[in-house]
């Protein structure tokens, strides 16, 4: 560097220039892309998600098409992944299934968010006998185990389909959340910006919206993909045992319960959405924890 | 009749341990256009003052418990939280001790600006944000309509002290409240920010509140000064009057224990201290709170038994003690 350009940037500094325009999520994404393992669990985790929206579209096999004369088959040219019991083709059939695993995956997931965030956000934000109230209530729902009562939930709803799975993988795994965005709310209530803001007249509404809320993003951002796991290994176990999505559409979980009958002879059917459910939550566990370095303010450098 | 009144204020935090007495019965007026700087020790109840005037203190553990705060003919005291929240910002504007704290890190200062503007003047976007050009550029931020994108964290602690009175003062309030606006600052830069406080006190005509522990800094930009003692006043009067003639002896061991750099037997001598410490908030004495650390207060005196009410000296000049200066001579002689 040049003695002009050491004495600019110096100028430059001391009229307080900008020096390099960096938002908190662009330096969040710097740090996230140095850490091979999370960028590595990202990709394969969008080129499943990329496998199974493009699969089925291309595929020219019919994934319900039932083949008793090709059934069992092992991986072929033809079928990548082999044949089921119905001599259906499993390469179409396991992205159609990672379809309805990821979309309740995340459907869930979402879903868990907004009733954490709204019912976190309330008891936070108002605090006192409110937040008292709300929390020994979630005190009580904390002992529910939340598979026994989605089962619970699954059996009196009857029919399961997309939306019911993802009512009853929701109803009873908010409280984590919840109790998050409370601690961050109440943590960031404190602060002197948020009196600050107070102080010249700002409503409590745009106090929560933009002054708190914006500050539990990373948190959220992270809880997707703490949260995306265990509710895909939730429906996987609701489907292998039986509580799963009503055939003929198939998840994951159902496709592997499929495999269970035969899985000495013919391994390769449960294994193949085994693999699949394996892969995706060790990857979405990665980009949790790459996310958390990248996010956390502590590891921040200049 | 003055801009802000406050008429015996009790405002106590109710804690596990006890009943804090932080503010229990302060006085005082500040008249409109004029500075008046409210000093005393960490602790005594200086910045729970200015919270309850605000009516921001949190609550619970803080309550305030009695008496009026009268700010333009209203009380404040009685008005609802939506009333509140138009009065502030808009009528009183407050600047806050600690600037690295005071902006939110997630916002751009045009953003945070731009909210307090478009909040009480009803101005639209793009008017709000050239109003919030001026402004920084008024408080003297160099390039001020290019740092409005830029985040806190690009300003420095004395910049960003000047964005928080730039918020301050963005909607023309009638009395800022200034707590300690100075003291997390780099001394260099206090001066500068005092200065510009004053100078756009002056040109607005707006009143001051400025709470500070800092004698150096109400004697040179406050009319009046108000000493505030353990939650109480202990005495009030124009600033030159206060500084030439202190008539309580708290006031005067403050200000002799202020170091005088250009005497020189007093360089080589150590710094006066005032003995003792203040009083527990939580059970603070019956009756004079300064009596057991007070030269003049004798076992017996009439200041241990029953506390000494705030009286008139002499015109402007109020004292809460049963032995100001100007009587001591008197009883002595």
């Amino acid at each position: 560097m040049s003695a002009t350009q050491i004495a600019g940037r110096m100028a430059g500094v001391d009229a307080g220039a900008p020096i390099r325009q960096s938002s908190l999520w662009q330096d969040a994404w710097r740090r996230y892309v140095r850490n091979r393992g999370a960028v590595a669990a990202g990709g394969i985790f969008l080129l499943i998600v990329a496998w199974c929206i493009v699969a089925p579209l291309v595929s020219t096999h019919d994934p319900n098409h039932v083949d008793f004369a090709n059934a069992y088959q092992g991986p072929s040219w033809s079928h990548p992944f082999g044949t089921d019991q119905f001599g259906r083709d499993l390469f179409t059939r396991a992205a159609l299934g990672g379809r309805i695993s990821i979309g309740i995956g995340f459907g869930a997931t979402l879903a868990i968010l907004g009733i954490g965030v709204v019912y976190g956000a309330l008891s936070g934000f108002v605090g006192g006998k409110l937040d008292n109230g709300l929390m020994r209530f979630l005190d009580a729902l904390y002992g529910l185990p939340y598979l026994p009562f989605a089962i619970l939930a699954l059996a009196i709803v009857g029919t399961v389909d997309f939306w019911t799975m993802v009512v009853a993988l929701s109803i009873a795994s908010w409280f984590i959340t919840a109790r998050v965005v409370r601690g961050q709310i109440i943590t960031l209530k404190e602060n002197d910006y948020v009196r600050a803001a107070k102080a010249v007249g700002v409503r409590w509404y745009a106090i929560l919206g933009r002054h708190l809320l914006p500050n539990t993003l990373g948190v959220l951002v992270i809880t997707i993909f703490l949260e995306l796991p265990g509710v895909i290994l939730g429906e996987a176990f609701l489907s292998f045992l039986g509580l799963g999505i009503n055939p003929p559409d198939a998840s994951w979980g159902s496709m592997a319960q499929d495999g269970r009958d035969a899985y000495r002879a013919h391994p390769h059917i449960i294994i193949i959405p085994s693999l699949a459910i394996a892969t995706l939550v060790l990857c979405a566990n990665f980009i949790a924890d790459g996310l958390r370095d990248a996010l956390d303010p502590r590891t921040k450098e200049t | 009749m003055a801009l802000l009144e406050l008429s015996d204020l009790r405002a106590h935090f109710f804690t596990r341990e006890g009943v804090v007495h932080a503010v229990d019965g302060v006085s005082l007026a500040v008249e409109a256009g004029s500075t008046l700087g409210l000093v005393g020790e960490s602790g005594c109840g200086k910045s729970v003052t200015a919270l309850s005037i605000m009516r921001l203190l949190p609550t619970p553990p803080a309550r305030i418990v009695s008496g009026g705060i009268s700010f333009d003919g209203r009380d404040l005291t009685k008005l609802s939280e939506r009333e509140l929240e138009d009065v502030r910002g808009r009528e009183i504007g407050m600047v806050f001790q600690d600037p690295m704290t005071a902006l939110n890190p997630t916002l751009t200062i045009g953003t945070q600006i731009v909210e307090v503007l478009q909040r009480h003047l009803g101005l639209d976007r793009r008017r709000a944000r050239r109003r919030a050009g001026e402004l920084l550029a008024e408080v003297g931020i160099p390039r001020a309509h290019e740092r409005l994108d830029d985040y806190p964290h690009r300003f420095s602690g004395g910049m960003r002290q000047r964005v928080g009175i730039a918020m301050a003062i963005a909607c023309e309030p009638r009395l800022v409240i200034a707590d300690e606006p100075t003291t997390a600052l780099d001394v260099t830069v206090q001066a500068q920010v005092l200065d510009l406080l004053d100078d756009l006190r002056r040109e607005r005509q707006m009143a001051m509140l400025l709470i500070t522990h800092n004698m150096g800094v109400v004697a040179e930009s406050a009319d009046d000064v108000a000493v505030m003692y353990a939650g109480q006043i202990v005495e009030q009067a124009p600033a030159p009057d206060l500084f030439s003639r202190p008539e309580h002896p708290y006031t005067e061991a403050l200000l002799s224990a202020l170091p005088d750099l250009d005497d020189h037997e007093a360089r080589q001598s150590r710094l006066t201290a005032i003995p003792g410490r203040p009083p527990d908030l939580i059970d603070p004495p019956v009756a004079c709170r300064f009596a057991a650390r007070c030269p003049f207060a004798e076992r017996g005196d009439c200041c241990v038994l029953e506390p000494p009410a705030l009286r008139e000296l002499r015109p402007g000049h109020w004292v809460r003690s049963a032995h100001p200066t100007s009587e001591r001579h008197l009883s002595h002689a």
